[in-house]
């Protein structure tokens, strides 16, 4: 009898086996966002390099990418580089969203980093990228032509990710 | 040059790791005595090797010699030196360097305070343990090698996360990981039995020392982390749930099932095979957890140290130890079963339900912790488990563990005489339940029904731990100083242990319920009343320390008009990293601890501050320390039982 039990430690080891493995190669950073299907949340904010008033409406029209970005972001200036590959190639166009940041210094990492966005939207106090429920910077996501959120993206995204997932997802729609 | 020295150390110690576990196959060709001298040395050298390296990893990091990736990626010119000679265990590499730096003097520890073991048990145990530092080693080597360099070599390295530059931070992981580590020679004793084929009851109580240390140095290590988070995260939190956390709060429920398990074993020569199972599993719960943390795959979203290597090494070693070891005990097991009556009211039958609850608590943690991958593998979207799930599993099975200590306390081995346990069981009961309810009362003036519950039950098992001691000092003769002095170290051991459960009950529930905290925007020379305490803003300073620059705030706290103390609470922005650190400023008394943090500078006076009154937190270190103090007594006073193991050989 207890000959016979003494199987099922290792039949539960093997079940905790197969999800450590299946779990070994997904990425913990894909979660998937609520927002996803939804609209833009409206926002007006400032833009960063003058005081005019930026809001959702003025971004509707055309496929973009959203970028969560701060100049206290270690993760942030990892990911500058291959930002500004991306705009170089001139298929989408990024805007900003320069979160929590002090302005003086965000403009000035631009202008030593050179600047990938079109528009940067200057959110300051956070409020902007809580209704977009950013956890941290960086976050990107993709907004379609009508203005609804078509995908997220948590941690620095490079070129092989704009290749393997952006772009398929820009080619849909 | 001195670098490539520590590189080759570590290549020596993997061939001699190598070598010692070679040592179980030469059972019929060598004589006993030889192979246990083989040993000996072996382990010995390697313990004396990987510590040369270890100290050459530090010694590169006090000269801030950044030709070495790890030290440039952790390091930096301006880091206090104490920071830097932590920072050799605040990343992958350096901890895993630890790890077996560890593991290699527990292995020799084993082989020189082993005489009155047989030593055909202690040379297959310290031959398993050179497979597993083979492993680890080999790890190191491959894929994790503190001692690569860079070129061209940085002029300054990228500076130690400052979330690790606090005293907590220094000692925490080596408390830990010596505990972690010593879920090790449970586990290399269990696999040695089983290829042997026997067991003696003596040998048991030589484990169990093993596993007290090793208990201890995990109690001490969780709460250190505990501690860090309270002082350092700036939420005045202490347990988060974190998976992290749990990594090594699952090894600690099983060893202590284990604890309690083996003194069923010892005494009564039951439960022998379950604790052979036990140890395989706590071990099995260590090495899963240094997978979790290490591979990255259910660290935090903001962990980008994501890697699927390393991770796929860990668990490919996973599979062969905890595999093999489990297919072991399923082929060999059966030849330890010893069959034994005992009825439903012995204290064997009471410690049969403590294992039975805190197994499976440690089954529905491990579940919990699992459960993003579960559901993620079977396609049932990305789900994380949170705080409510594991407070309300872990309570609900906590309750009846605790409420068991004490019926456990007074059962008697075999078979209790029912009317004895009842009368004294009642008589206890009902004084707590009437403390209970006067303290409250008058305290806490409060009905709640989950802190009556939760107070009843820690004072119900102090004030029976207390009874019981009592009466075995009662038993003894002569004078009262005589009596105590003659109680046995185990019931000492039991009874701070116990108590130590029961204070830390006492402060989880009362900071639990009646913390009060505000978070608000204060202007300068503004005032906030928490709980009869006025506190005043009285301003910010800027402060530039060497690798980081902060705002002080100041803050004096007034009790009934009279000053009486001032707090500091930090922001800190650190120059390489650049991320803001919150340092919280404490007033701890035995009743209340209150707690100022720093938040955001909202316009040019005004603040966002964070003011917590925590009552009774301060009983959470208390439980612990009492609880550490019952593990000294546990290892330190069992002379009684080696003087029968020195006789049975």
């Amino acid at each position: 009898m207890l000959y016979r039990l003494s199987f099922i430690p290792i039949l539960i080891f093997i079940a905790i086996l197969f999800f450590l493995y299946s779990g070994l190669n997904k990425d913990p950073t894909l979660i998937p966002s609520p927002l996803i299907g939804k609209p833009m949340p409206e926002f007006s904010s400032p833009t960063l390099f003058d005081d005019n008033e930026i809001t959702n409406q003025d971004l509707i029209g055309e496929i973009y990418i959203l970028n969560v970005w701060g100049s206290w972001c270690y993760a942030c200036s990892l990911e500058h580089n291959h930002l500004i590959d991306i705009y170089s190639r001139g298929t989408i166009k990024i805007y900003g969203l320069n979160y929590k940041d002090d302005k003086n210094s965000a403009i000035n990492w631009l202008k030593e980093r050179g600047n990938p966005y079109k528009k940067n939207i200057f959110d300051n106090n956070g409020n902007t990228a809580i209704n977009l429920g950013v956890y941290g910077a960086p976050e990107t996501f993709l907004i379609n032509e009508k203005g609804i959120i078509i995908h997220k993206y948590v941690g620095p995204i490079d070129e092989n990710y704009y290749n393997d997932v952006i772009l398929p997802i820009i080619n849909n729609e | 040059m001195i670098n490539e020295i520590g590189n080759i150390f570590l290549s020596i110690s993997a061939t001699l790791s190598l070598c010692m576990f070679a040592v179980i196959f030469f059972k019929k060709s060598l004589a006993t005595n030889i192979r246990f001298t083989f040993c000996k040395y072996f382990s010995i050298s390697i313990s004396i090797l990987i510590t040369l390296s270890f100290l050459i990893l530090a010694y590169a990091f006090l000269t801030d010699d950044f030709s070495l990736r790890y030290v440039a990626n952790n390091s930096n010119i301006d880091l206090e030196n104490v920071y830097k000679f932590s920072a050799v265990w605040g990343a992958h590499e350096g901890s895993i360097l630890l790890w077996v730096l560890v593991m290699s003097i527990w292995c020799s520890l084993i082989i020189l305070l082993s005489k009155n073991m047989p030593k055909t048990i202690i040379i297959d145990m310290i031959s398993v343990m050179g497979l597993l530092l083979l492993f680890f080693l080999v790890f190191i080597l491959f894929s994790s090698n503190p001692f690569d360099r860079v070129f061209p070599v940085p002029l300054n390295g990228r500076d130690l996360n400052p979330l690790l530059q606090d005293p907590g931070l220094i000692i925490h992981p080596p408390m830990l990981y010596i505990g972690y580590v010593g879920t090790s020679v449970p586990f290399v004793f269990a696999i040695s039995v089983l290829i042997n084929g026997s067991i003696k009851l003596e040998w048991i109580a030589w484990l169990r020392k093993w596993v007290i240390a090793s208990w201890m140095f995990l109690t001490i290590g969780i709460s250190l982390g505990s501690w860090w988070a309270y002082h350092e995260l700036g939420w005045g939190g202490w347990w988060f749930w974190d998976p992290v956390e749990n990594a090594s709060f699952m090894p600690w429920l099983a060893i202590t099932a284990l604890l309690h398990s083996l003194i069923v074993s010892e005494k009564r020569g039951i439960f022998i095979n379950w604790s052979i199972l036990l140890s395989i599993l706590t071990f099995s719960l260590s090495l899963l957890g240094t997978f979790l943390v290490r591979s990255g795959i259910l660290v935090s979203v903001h962990a980008f140290a994501n890697d699927p290597e390393r991770g796929l090494y860990i668990l490919l070693f996973l599979t062969l130890i905890i595999g093999s070891s489990l297919t072991l005990y399923f082929l060999k097991s059966n030849i330890l079963i010893f069959h034994k009556q005992y009825s439903v009211s012995s204290k064997e039958f009471a410690l049969l339900l403590n294992n039975l609850f805190l197994t499976i608590t440690t089954f529905a943690i491990l579940l919990g912790t699992l459960y993003p991958l579960i559901s993620s593998s079977l396609d049932l979207g990305k789900i994380s488990v949170g705080a409510p799930y594991f407070n309300f599993i872990f309570s609900a099975l906590m309750l009846p563990i605790v409420f068991l200590m004490s019926p456990a306390i007074y059962s008697s081995w075999k078979k209790t005489n029912y009317k004895s346990l009842t009368k004294k069981l009642v008589f206890v009961l009902f004084y707590s339940l009437i403390l209970t309810y006067i303290i409250l009362n008058i305290f806490f003036e409060t009905d709640v029904f989950v802190v009556f519950l939760a107070m009843f039950l820690a004072i119900f098992t102090i004030f029976s731990s207390l009874l019981k001691i009592y009466q075995v000092s009662k038993t003894n003769k002569g004078m009262i100083i005589k009596k105590i002095l003659n109680i046995p170290s185990s019931s000492f051991s039991n009874l701070f242990s116990h108590i130590g459960i029961g204070i830390l009950i006492i402060g989880i529930t009362i900071s639990n319920y009646y913390s009060v905290q505000k978070e608000i925007i204060m202007q300068k020379n503004s005032e906030i009343i928490i709980k009869n305490i006025s506190i005043k803003f009285v301003g910010v300073q800027n402060k530039l320390s060497k690798n980081y620059s902060s705002q002080v705030g100041i803050f004096d706290a007034y009790s009934d008009n009279n000053y009486f103390v001032s707090f500091f609470p930090e922001k800190r922005t650190y120059n390489i990293q650049k991320n803001i650190m919150t340092e919280a400023a404490i007033d701890s008394s035995l009743f209340r601890d209150i707690y100022v943090a720093l938040g955001e500078n909202v316009s040019e006076d005004s603040w966002v501050v964070r003011i917590y009154y925590k009552p009774y937190i301060q009983f959470l270190w208390y439980g612990v320390g009492l609880m550490i103090l019952g593990g000294l007594f546990g290892i330190f006073g069992r002379r009684k039982i080696e003087k029968k193991l020195a006789n049975a050989i």
